[in-house]
């Protein structure tokens, strides 16, 4: 997915460049100051306009495959708990007490079953970002201290995922990891 | 007497900005180093230096904004000093507190430092209030500097008439300037972003005098942080449109912008899009009510419309097919909004929800946002600055090595960017003083963003030098 949102700036990017370049150079190349566009405010509407129209269509698109309606309709087959504290992530089956956290830092998942993340914060906010065998990141939430984000994700491929924190959470925010193998 | 005191204490501003901005650059290169493995600091280093480095960064490009605002101003309004001078005092001793807290006390929370990471201290225990203070001091002075401007405006004009709403209808008898417009809405968005500062620095403050009696709520903390760093963020490259609507067609040697219909509509609507955008920072919040996460992508999506569909076709607009008189400033303007219509396009892929899933603090966020700071605000600014120096110097000297300065401008600028865009569709963490074996193209896009942000340096070493020059004459002459 990454790839496609570069390739789609670039594009972007090339082409809102060639009209400032363009416009630029006609500029250089006029002869008098009576040149401009004509009908401007008509040519403006209608950019306001079809702005507008891919903007809408845009979010239209988009907004459904937004995080919070993934699998919304399936049951999820297993529920894993997160507390994240610096500079760890602890996960469990179970429900995690806050005074005496208890868990593992890699877990076995099963493959093509909606997994449930419930992730939580023991101390201050911190990321639970999922990347997969080819270290892209796949999905993520925040961890929230007196908060659960409920991230359900459905693992296709075999293979080992790294979890990192995705938060700026103090000196060894870098160095907090987990890891869950899909079989 | 007023008019010879704010053009001195502008140009001490432009000084003491361009200053501090190659302190920050550099410790901005010092971090991509260190991410390259070719320097070695400790994480507290890194971290304390990324703390200086963005905070440092915002506040010297809103000031700068005010500054460029307030000495424009006195083209339309009495300007009073005393508000300028606070705005100046505040600012200095809130950098100096800042600095020392990080410097010196090590403390690296990060510019965001997000709820209740202050609390968590893994620094000199008297960092996190001298911090805490060092913001409270600055977010003060501005409030006392915004809010003395805004008074300022309200004694020439009606609230409806510095708001521009009676060009909603036909033939308004009073015409409200483009540059009072924009002025007064970026002001309105950056006191309500320091108001909630002001509430944050209060709740911090509660929880810390309480002895954990009171405890804050993380996601009222997040909110209220991002709605001020956010709207203040944005609103300093609104304070540097505003200078270009004001100054474009002037050095340009064209008729003066005049407002609109549709200029007063879409400033006024801009204002009610940017408050309400900062909901795009808590999108992988899922505890955060659905409804403020899409209003959060439906203002970021709407912001775009004014600002392309009036202020960048504006510019268009005047420049094609148009003769007009290029110089260093119209043309840092020009690239200027080319640099912000490419950083809101990577805004906008940014703040699509679904997007942000695998973009989010990765490094695409500080593609998108140094791409309008670096090329668009900091562009802007640089612009008014150069313009005010040559209004006391010969042309012929200032514009010397105008090609050179912009070369190199570009060339660092474009680089330096270019490898953060690679590197978020690379998945790779911000934040992170040194990369895990996971991402070995981490380190070499590091290293080449700091070789190309070092060009940047010596083009900004460039206008410093130039403009600096003529500053230090400006606040040292005896006469007008």
């Amino acid at each position: 997915m990454q790839t496609s949102i570069l390739i789609l700036f670039l594009i972007l990017t090339g082409l809102a460049l060639l009209v400032f370049v363009y416009v630029f150079m006609t500029s250089k190349g006029a002869k008098s100051s009576g040149g401009g566009i004509r009908n401007a405010l008509k040519k403006r509407l209608w950019f306001i306009l079809i702005l507008f129209v891919l903007l809408g269509f845009t979010a239209w698109v988009t907004i459904s495959k937004s995080p919070y309606y993934l699998f919304a309709d399936e049951a999820p087959s297993q529920v894993i708990h997160v507390a994240s504290m610096q500079f760890a992530f602890v996960l469990s089956n179970n429900s995690i007490d806050p005074d005496s956290p208890k868990g593992v830092s890699s877990i076995e998942l099963p493959k093509n079953e909606l997994i449930e993340f419930r992730v939580t914060s023991l101390d201050v906010n911190h990321g639970f970002a999922i990347y997969d065998a080819s270290n892209r990141l796949i999905a993520q939430t925040q961890a929230m201290p007196g908060y659960v984000n409920r991230l359900r994700w459905k693992f296709t491929e075999p293979g080992i995922y790294h979890i990192l924190c995705l938060e700026y959470c103090g000196m060894a925010h870098h160095g907090m990891r987990a890891s869950i193998t899909i079989k | 007497m007023e008019t010879v005191k704010i053009k001195k204490i502008t140009a001490l501003w432009i000084v003491v900005v361009l200053l501090l901005f190659v302190v920050s650059i550099i410790l901005g290169i010092l971090m991509r180093l260190n991410q390259g493995e070719i320097i070695h600091h400790s994480p507290v280093t890194f971290y304390g230096n990324m703390t200086t480095h963005g905070l440092t960064m915002i506040g010297i490009w809103f000031v700068a904004g005010m500054a460029g605002v307030n000495y424009l101003m006195q083209r339309y309004v009495t300007v009073s000093l005393w508000p300028n001078m606070t705005g100046l005092i505040f600012t200095a001793i809130g950098v100096i507190l800042l600095w020392v807290s990080t410097f010196i006390g090590d403390f690296h929370a990060g510019w965001t430092f997000l709820y209740p990471l202050p609390f968590k201290v893994m620094w000199a225990s008297w960092a996190t209030p001298m911090f805490l203070c060092s913001l409270t001091v600055m977010g003060v002075g501005w409030l006392i500097w915004s809010l003395g401007m805004v008074m300022q405006l309200l004694k020439r004009y009606s609230i409806s008439q510095v708001f521009a709403w009676q060009h909603f209808g036909k033939n308004p008898k009073v015409e409200t300037p483009p540059f009072v417009l924009i002025s007064m809405i970026t002001l309105v968005g950056v006191i309500a972003s320091l108001l909630a500062a002001v509430v944050l620095l209060i709740l911090y403050f509660m929880e810390f005098f309480s002895n954990s009696s009171f405890v804050n709520d993380a996601l009222l903390m997040k909110n209220l942080t991002y709605f001020f760093g956010h709207t203040i963020a944005n609103e300093m490259l609104y304070l540097g449109l505003a200078v270009l609507y004001e100054l474009f067609s002037e050095v340009s040697g064209r008729p003066k912008w005049k407002t609109t219909w549709y200029i007063a509509v879409s400033w006024n609507l801009s204002l009610v899009f940017i408050l309400t955008a900062f909901f795009h920072h808590l999108y992988m919040d899922f505890v955060q009510p659905e409804g403020l996460q899409i209003v959060g992508q439906l203002a970021s999506y709407l912001a775009s419309l004014p600002a392309a569909g009036v202020t960048v076709f504006s510019v268009i607009i005047a420049v094609y097919r148009t003769k007009i008189k290029w110089s260093l400033t119209n043309l840092l303007f020009f690239i200027g909004v080319a640099g912000w219509v490419v950083g809101g396009l990577g805004a906008l892929i940014d703040a699509t929800i679904s997007n942000n899933f695998v973009l989010h603090n990765t490094l695409w966020v500080p593609a998108h946002f140094h791409t309008y700071n670096v090329m668009g605000n900091v562009l802007f600014s640089l612009a008014f600055f150069h313009w005010f120096a040559m209004q006391f110097a010969n042309n012929n000297i200032t514009e010397r090595f105008a090609k050179t300065k912009l070369g190199l401008l570009i060339l660092g600028g474009a680089g330096f960017l270019a490898v953060f865009y690679l590197g978020g569709a690379e998945s790779i963490p911000r934040r992170y003083s040194n990369y895990p074996a996971e991402f070995p193209s981490a380190q070499v896009l590091a290293y080449v963003g700091a070789i190309f942000a070092t060009v940047y340096l010596i083009a900004i070493l460039f206008f410093f030098l130039n403009i600096s020059k003529r500053c230090v004459k400006i606040m040292f002459s005896s006469s007008s």
